[in-house]
């Protein structure tokens, strides 16, 4: 018990220590005067703005917008990423059909999609939740037609033949075994959501978290950039951590 | 050679030839005119030395592989494709990693009450000596726990007939000496017409009403060895040791010793 006590304080050791030798770094360089405040603040500075911005309400404010539009993109991504990734991934015929317009489309990012998601969205919620679902979907696409592919055709061949109707032959059979290709796709599709939200917000928004982030630069709030930046990367990382968790809980067989 | 009776064979097979493509496109024989018949509730026990086709010629036979020539036909009807009423036991168990054992066993019945379905399940759980394991993934068992769930997922749907591929391979000698025991008694219990492909000389004298003696490269029936022993089949009695002396002959010349 202590002893596995013990290796966890270590495990947890060595997981901080490239984080706290970065902050240590930034520190010393802060207080030798190595940084142009006007570029780099210190970590004092940071802190401090992260305090105000808390207490504003400001912080939340943005993030509880972005949120908001990530999930909706990204719930639609999945859904749809999912559905039609198993359509594809057993029809043969469908994936020829897909096949070059899903390669051609997918290597555009999102940010070149921007000018006609304006010209056909407006500037309004709905064209910012389509880019984040762009954001997502293909990479969740991809993943679960992989999955699905990837199927053991002596697994397969055992439930075809048991005759087991297609219903129960898709949930008992072939997505589970497409479930650690799914769970992948859900992951990455994630982070590419949260990459998309703040280049919509960059270019027409006055809320947010890239709004927040775009509107300090305007100002030389690097400070403020930097506490944005933040906040984005460790609600990324608390969702990925969310999604691990779902993954660990439905794959119990691994 | 007895054309009344092959009227009556439940399961015949008819001029059965098979080719592998091979990378090269080259065709590679694996099974050259294969002919024999068998009939409701008879024991047949395939044997023939590793890659001689055994796996390949029972494949045909349930459907799971339709590309040959020749004909098989089961009750009469011309096999095209698996059926739910034929069981299969895989070379490998073949379980599927996701689902517990129960669920596993329980995967091919349909259209029962939960309870039913439950009890099913546990009863055949029970006989392949799998209590307490119901719970268990497959990553959790054994070689030879993994090949019993796999025997229970084939009898739970009382087949009509058994198609088995060296089910006992994984096994302890002990263990399966029980299930070779155990296997004998639900098919005798329920009529079941089986077959069955294995390596090991005793099991086939023990189970089999004939055994199926093949060659190699192609694989073809060099020999069909009938086993006339009524009731108890004792593994050391004189006659049981005579049969399996033929079939030892068969793969070992005598002259050449041991
Ligand atoms: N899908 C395939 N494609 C090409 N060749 C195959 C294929 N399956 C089997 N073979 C070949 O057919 C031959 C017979 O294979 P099979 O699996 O039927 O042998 P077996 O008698 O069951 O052997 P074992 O006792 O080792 O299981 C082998 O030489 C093998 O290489
Ligand atoms: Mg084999």
């Amino acid at each position: 018990m202590s002893k596995s006590a013990a290796k966890n304080v270590g495990y947890i050791a060595e997981y901080m220590v490239l984080v706290v030798t970065i902050i240590v770094v930034w520190i010393v360089m802060g207080s030798t005067g190595h940084l142009n405040p006007v570029i780099m603040p210190s970590p004092g500075k940071v802190g401090n703005t992260i305090v105000s911005l808390v207490a504003s309400g400001e912080l939340w404010e943005n993030l509880a917008v972005s949120v908001l539009r990530v999930l909706q993109g990204y719930l639609l991504a999945a859904v749809l990423g999912i559905v039609l990734g198993i359509l594809i991934g057993l029809s043969h015929h469908l994936d020829r059909l897909t096949a070059l317009l899903i390669q051609l489309i997918k290597p555009i990012p999102p940010i070149a999609w921007i000018p006609l998601v304006i010209l056909w969205f407006g500037i309004g919620e709905s064209g910012k939740i389509f880019l984040i679902f762009l954001g997502g979907f293909f990479t969740i696409l991809i993943n679960v037609i992989d999955g699905i592919r990837q199927t053991d055709v002596k697994l397969i061949e055992v439930s075809k033949s048991m005759e087991t109707p297609f219903l129960k032959h898709i949930f008992l059979m072939v997505i589970p075994s497409a479930a650690p290709n799914i769970f992948t796709g859900l992951r990455t599709g994630l982070s590419s959501c949260w990459m998309c939200v703040v280049a919509a917000e960059l270019v027409s928004s006055t809320t947010g978290l890239g709004y927040l982030i775009m509107n300090a630069r305007q100002f030389g709030k690097t400070d403020v950039v930097i506490v944005g930046m933040l906040t984005i990367g460790i609600i990324g990382k608390i969702m990925d951590s969310l999604l691990r968790l779902a993954e660990k809980r439905v794959i119990r067989w691994k | 050679m007895q054309n009344h009776e092959k009227e009556q064979d439940y399961i015949s097979v008819q001029g059965l030839h098979k080719y592998f493509i091979q990378r090269d496109s080259e065709k590679l024989q694996i099974l050259e005119d294969i002919n024999f018949g068998v009939k409701k509730g008879e024991v047949i026990c395939i044997v023939g030395s590793s890659g001689c086709g055994k796996s390949t010629l029972l494949r045909a036979i349930c459907g799971l592989d339709t590309e040959h020539s020749g004909t098989v036909t089961i009750d009469g009807e011309e096999v095209t494709g698996p059926n739910r009423h034929r069981g299969m036991v895989f070379q490998e168990h073949r379980l599927f990693p996701w689902l517990t054992v129960a669920q596993n066993v329980g995967y091919v019945l349909q259209g029962l009450s939960k309870e039913e379905k439950r009890e099913k399940v546990q009863k055949y759980i029970d006989l392949v000596g799998l209590h307490g394991f119901e719970k268990s993934y497959p990553r959790e068992l054994s070689g030879g726990m993994a090949q019993r769930a796999g025997i229970a997922r084939a009898l739970v749907n009382k087949p009509s007939v058994l198609f088995l591929d060296e089910p006992f391979g994984a096994l302890d000698a002990f263990t399966k000496i029980s299930m070779q025991k155990e296997l004998k008694r639900i098919q005798k219990k329920s009529d079941t017409t089986m077959l069955l492909v294995t390596h090991d000389i005793d099991e086939a004298v023990y189970l089999a009403d004939r055994i199926i003696v093949m060659s190699e490269r192609p694989g073809k029936i060099r020999r069909i060895v009938p086993v006339e022993l009524t009731g108890h089949r004792d593994r050391n009695s004189y006659e049981f040791v005579a049969i399996r002396k033929i079939i030892y002959n068969e793969f070992f010349d005598e002259s050449n010793g041991e």
